[in-house]
């Protein structure tokens, strides 16, 4: 396998913050990884993602995805390179209003090309199960069916890394399943996702590597498939966050 | 009231761009019509109070110069005069000064005073001996012949000097610039100035009261009865020149209070657009303070005064803005009638401006505030957000079947997201738009009708001559210049046109006088003597159409005419006939032409010309090119009108700034979301720009057909108030071209005005927008 993300030696510093949000975060993911990224809030596990979709720069270090170093490109650059890339799934879904289903599905690639399939929005959606609604507007979806439309509208660009950004927070326990049983199935067909959530029990369940982040630094990095850690050890790291 | 103060305040401050917007908006509006309410008031005939204090003439008569003086000295009882003036032995004067020679009808009177026409003078003194003179100032000021210049008269064989010793104003005339003046000498200079075709008598009468156009034509009738048979050669009554003198004034206050109605309309609209947008995105906000204890009325307030405080600001500063605009034009006017000109406001007039203006903004903005205030606490907060716009998804399939790139159909679709918004936005750039139809058309339009009365690219070169040159004389000269394409030899005569009061100015030509470029609005050209033109005023007021018979009278002799079309003029506000030279041979075989318009070969070296055929006659003709320039008050309307246009313009794109400003602050997490999705800068740009766009577009499509109407319309009420209908060539002042320029640049401006909440949307900041939730 072939290394998709690298951060090194990232410090990010927030205007007014004494101290930092990251603070010398190092890692790398690979490609075809499934890699949770877990800590509790204000741990800085949000600003990393942040950083590797390129939303954000860091204070000091830097960010390469697939082969791309991010702080030298400027925000129309970042921005391609997000359509071309990265594809994203937010807690709070961020579905445009105002566009249908298929619509909201569509844009990030009708932003990357004038000639967007349809056909292939049509696909993704009847992949996820949500075919039916292509012409609904999501005021009228459910949260699992919102956060669905959200994975497609990642998916659609056939980006090289998914991220999660915590996908089942606003989602009941059943809806938030069936959103993880996606990201595994996405994951078993060779996409690589980088998943952030506060959840142990979620992350050890779905990841392969289980990252934890406290207070902006890295302070554990399990691959559960390994014979040397278990999925209660992190959890036993975390074990706070999951009683 | 303390909290609802406090609230406003801050409020404002947090929202200074919609501040300035707003006081921008207002001082732009206000101050236009603070100018044109100030010139309305100020101006409010403003003759009338010159006449009164001149003792003006109701009525001006000139007479046949063989006419007994003692009847005419009898005429102010017969027809029940309460005073007059008279008769005065004039005659019509050609002096040459410089380069240039004038025709001036030159009164013989002892003084400046009397029972009538009281000439206010304004600079130097009456004559005190017979070689010298006083003029018109305002003649005086428009040929630049100052006091002590020395006139060398051409229409008799002497040629003597006469010396400029005096200028006067003169209440029953109209300024230079747009009639003929008057002079004056002692009586017994004038036997020297004259010859004995070119002599009359003159009478000035005032009636009790202020006789209406009835009243003035039942006294000339009397007067008419009272005398031999054609002992009248002329008249001009009051209300002719007390038009002649207001028409600027009406023009500019019309076209002002016209274009002021407009600046308010946009401003409500922008004033509604601003806090339906406040509103929407303070919907949280609305719930907290009714949490606090707000009441409905007490929301209602906060929001109103966010409006009222930036608007009441302008208005402190448009009002005397609009107020000083307006005094050169005031000034203008009180100099032209000779009244010493103060600078003139009224401070009530002022207030009830300021109460008007503030009422406005206050109505237009607590409707939209009213929802906020009667808006449910619990809604507001649980909802957080106002409902979102309608999708606009119609526009925008539309645009995409058109094969636009997303952020154009993005921002298509935002465009009319919220229908009110987008009409009112829609209603700001179309009164902007349709303006600048009009301060483009107008002007031309003026042009044109200049071009017909000046006869611009018609005739190069004006020759006149003096009654002691002969017209075959100069005709010899002007056949012999080998460049000489045509010439159209144009003399003048009263004649009485049964219906109307006066005596009507004839213009007689001869040669092929079609060729001139009159303006023929109906009908046709005359052909054959008999045949006659006239315009619409003295139609209507002779109760005359095409095809009519009238006989007229010329010296007490009948005349026998045809209309056979109605033609554009505006010389004694429509009073006048065109006809062939030969129709007056009929009744006065003398009449000969006195003017010559000489139309030159192509690549003619006019001045060149000029030059030598001056040179043939230097006393007794003057020569000179054909003056085609715009006359002032044409130019002063033309340059409201820009200043108008500009405004207008200027609130228009207010109007979309200020709607693209809350588009893109209520889409402000539509927009991150975009950005996070792959939407670069540029094209977050385009998007915005596109909305404004397609709001420019429909005003500006929309704008056109009502420009063209208010420009058809203003073209109608300018030319009836000079008494004519408008020729159709002033309509038809655009080209296909243009009319498809015009919108587009409505679009090209207001993606410009885009490009700053463009720019601010496309440096959203996508992290702290989506984890702001």
């Amino acid at each position: 396998m072939s290394e998709l993300v690298r951060l090194t030696e990232i410090t990010k510093v927030y205007q007014g913050g004494v101290t930092g949000a990251l603070n010398g975060v190092s890692l790398t993911v690979e490609e075809g990884e499934f890699t949770a990224v877990m800590g509790p809030s204000g741990s800085g596990k949000t600003t990393l993602l942040n950083l590797v979709a390129g939303l954000d720069r860091p204070t000091s270090g830097s960010v390469t995805v697939a082969g791309s170093d991010l702080g030298p490109l400027g925000e129309t650059a970042l921005a391609r390179f997000r359509r071309d890339h990265i594809g994203f799934v937010f807690q709070f879904f961020h579905l445009l209003p105002n566009l249908t289903v298929l619509e909201n599905v569509l844009i990030p690639a009708q932003l990357k090309s004038r000639v967007s399939s349809e056909a292939a929005g049509r696909e993704l959606l009847a992949q996820l199960g949500i075919a039916e609604l292509a012409d609904r507007y999501p005021a009228k979806l459910s949260g699992g069916q919102q956060q669905r439309v959200s994975i497609a509208r990642a998916l659609i660009n056939r980006p090289t890394l998914l991220l999660a950004d915590e996908p089942t927070g606003a989602l009941d326990t059943r809806s938030g399943d069936e959103v993880m049983e996606l990201l595994r199935q996405l994951h078993r067909q060779g996409k690589t996702v980088l998943l952030v959530t506060h959840d142990a029990k979620l992350a050890t369940r779905y990841a392969a590597r289980v990252v934890s982040v406290m207070d902006g630094r890295i302070v554990d990095d399990a691959r559960l498939e390994t014979a040397d850690r278990e999925a209660s050890d992190v959890i036993k790291v975390r074990g706070e966050e999951t009683r | 009231m303390t909290a609802i103060l406090v609230k406003a305040i801050a409020d404002l401050r947090r929202r200074r761009v919609q501040a300035v917007v707003i006081f921008v908006t207002v001082l732009l509006s206000i101050g236009t019509g603070t100018m044109a309410v100030t010139l309305m008031s100020q101006t409010r005939d403003p003759y009338q109070t010159a006449f009164q204090a001149q003792k003006g003439a109701h009525l001006q008569v000139t007479f046949n110069p063989k006419t007994d003086p003692k009847l005419l000295a009898a005429t102010p009882a017969a027809i029940g005069a309460s005073a007059f003036g008279g008769p005065y032995l004039a005659t019509g004067l050609e002096f040459k000064y410089g380069d240039r020679k004038y025709y001036q009808n030159t009164f013989g009177r002892d003084t400046p005073g009397g029972a009538v026409e009281v000439l206010k003078i304004a600079g130097g003194r009456w004559p005190r001996a017979n070689d010298e003179i006083v003029l018109t100032r305002s003649f005086a000021e428009l040929n630049n012949v100052p006091l002590g210049a020395h006139l060398r008269v051409t229409s008799v064989p002497q040629t003597p000097m006469l010396t400029v010793v005096g200028e006067v104003i003169d209440i029953d005339e109209g300024s230079a610039d747009l009639s003929s003046q008057h002079a004056w000498v002692l009586p017994a200079a004038i036997p020297a100035l004259t010859t004995p075709d070119s002599r009359f008598y003159a009478m000035d009468y005032r009636f009790p009261g202020d006789p209406t156009s009835s009243q003035l034509a039942g006294y000339v009738d009397r007067l008419r009865a009272s005398l031999p048979p054609g002992s009248i050669s002329g008249s001009v009554n009051y209300l002719l020149i007390r038009s002649i003198f207001n028409i600027t004034n009406q023009i500019l206050t019309g076209v002002l209070s016209a274009f002021s109605v407009f600046a308010l309309v946009a401003t409500i609209a922008i004033v509604a657009v601003l806090v339906t947008g406040i509103v929407i995105s303070a919907y949280r906000e609305i719930g907290i303070m009714k949490a606090l204890g707000f009441t409905p009325a007490g929301v209602t307030g906060v929001f109103t005064l966010q409006i009222v405080i930036p608007a009441l600001a302008a208005c402190l500063l448009g009002i005397p803005a609009g107020t000083l605009v307006s005094q050169p034009l005031l000034a203008n006017s009180s100099h032209a009638l000779g009244l010493p000109y103060t600078p003139s406001f009224s401070i009530s007039l002022d207030l009830l401006i300021l109460v008007a203006g503030l009422l406005v903004v206050v109505v237009a903005a607590s409707l939209p505030a009213l929802r906020a205030g009667l808006l449910k606490p619990i809604t507001a907060i649980t909802n957080a957000t106002a409902p979102r716009g309608g999708s606009g998804r119609r526009v925008r399939r539309q645009a995409a079947r058109l094969g636009l790139p997303r952020p154009v159909i993005l921002g298509i679709g935002d465009a009319f997201a919220r229908p009110l918004r987008a009409v009112l936005t829609v209603v700001t750039v179309l009164i902007g738009v349709a303006t600048v139809v009009v301060a483009i058309g107008l002007p031309r339009s003026f042009l044109l009708i200049n071009n017909s009365e000046t006869g611009a690219g018609r005739y190069q070169v004006l020759v006149s001559r003096s009654d002691a040159y002969p017209d075959s004389e100069v005709m010899r000269i002007l056949n012999a210049q080998e460049e000489t394409a045509r010439v159209v030899a144009v003399g003048g005569q009263n004649v009485v046109i049964p219906g109307i009061s006066d005596p009507v100015n004839t213009r007689l030509l001869r040669g092929d006088s079609a060729q001139l470029g009159y303006m023929v609005i109906a009908g046709r050209w005359f052909t054959a003597p008999g045949e006659v033109l006239a315009p619409k005023g003295l139609l209507q007021e002779a109760h005359l159409k095409i095809g009519d018979q009238v006989t007229g009278s010329v010296n007490g002799e009948p005349l026998q005419l045809r209309v056979v079309g109605e033609v554009y003029d505006i010389s004694n506000l429509g009073r006048s006939l065109f006809m062939d030279l030969a129709t007056m041979a009929a009744v006065r075989p003398a009449i000969d032409p006195f003017t010559y318009y000489v139309t030159l070969k192509q690549g003619t070296d006019v001045n060149a010309y000029v030059g030598r055929v001056a040179a043939a006659q230097p006393d007794l003709i003057d020569v000179h090119a054909s003056d085609t320039s715009i006359i002032a008050p044409v130019k002063i309307i033309d340059s409201v009108l820009l200043v108008l246009a500009a405004v207008l313009a200027l609130i228009g794109v207010g109007g979309v700034f200020n709607t693209l400003l809350l588009n893109t602050r209520e889409r402000v997490h539509d927009t991150a979301t975009l950005k996070a999705v792959g939407m670069s800068p540029r094209q977050v740009i385009v998007m915005v720009a596109a909305a404004a766009g397609l709001l420019a577009l429909v005003g500006g499509l929309l704008a056109m057909p009502l420009g063209l109407i208010l420009h058809h319309m203003l073209n109608d009420v300018i030319s009836s108030s000079a008494g004519n209908d408008t020729p159709p060539g002033a309509y038809a002042v655009f080209n296909p071209l243009e009319l498809g320029v015009i919108p587009l640049l409505a679009v090209a401006v207001a993606m410009l005005a885009a490009l700053v909440p463009g720019r601010w949307a496309a440096r959203t900041n996508v992290v702290e927008v989506l984890h702001s939730e």
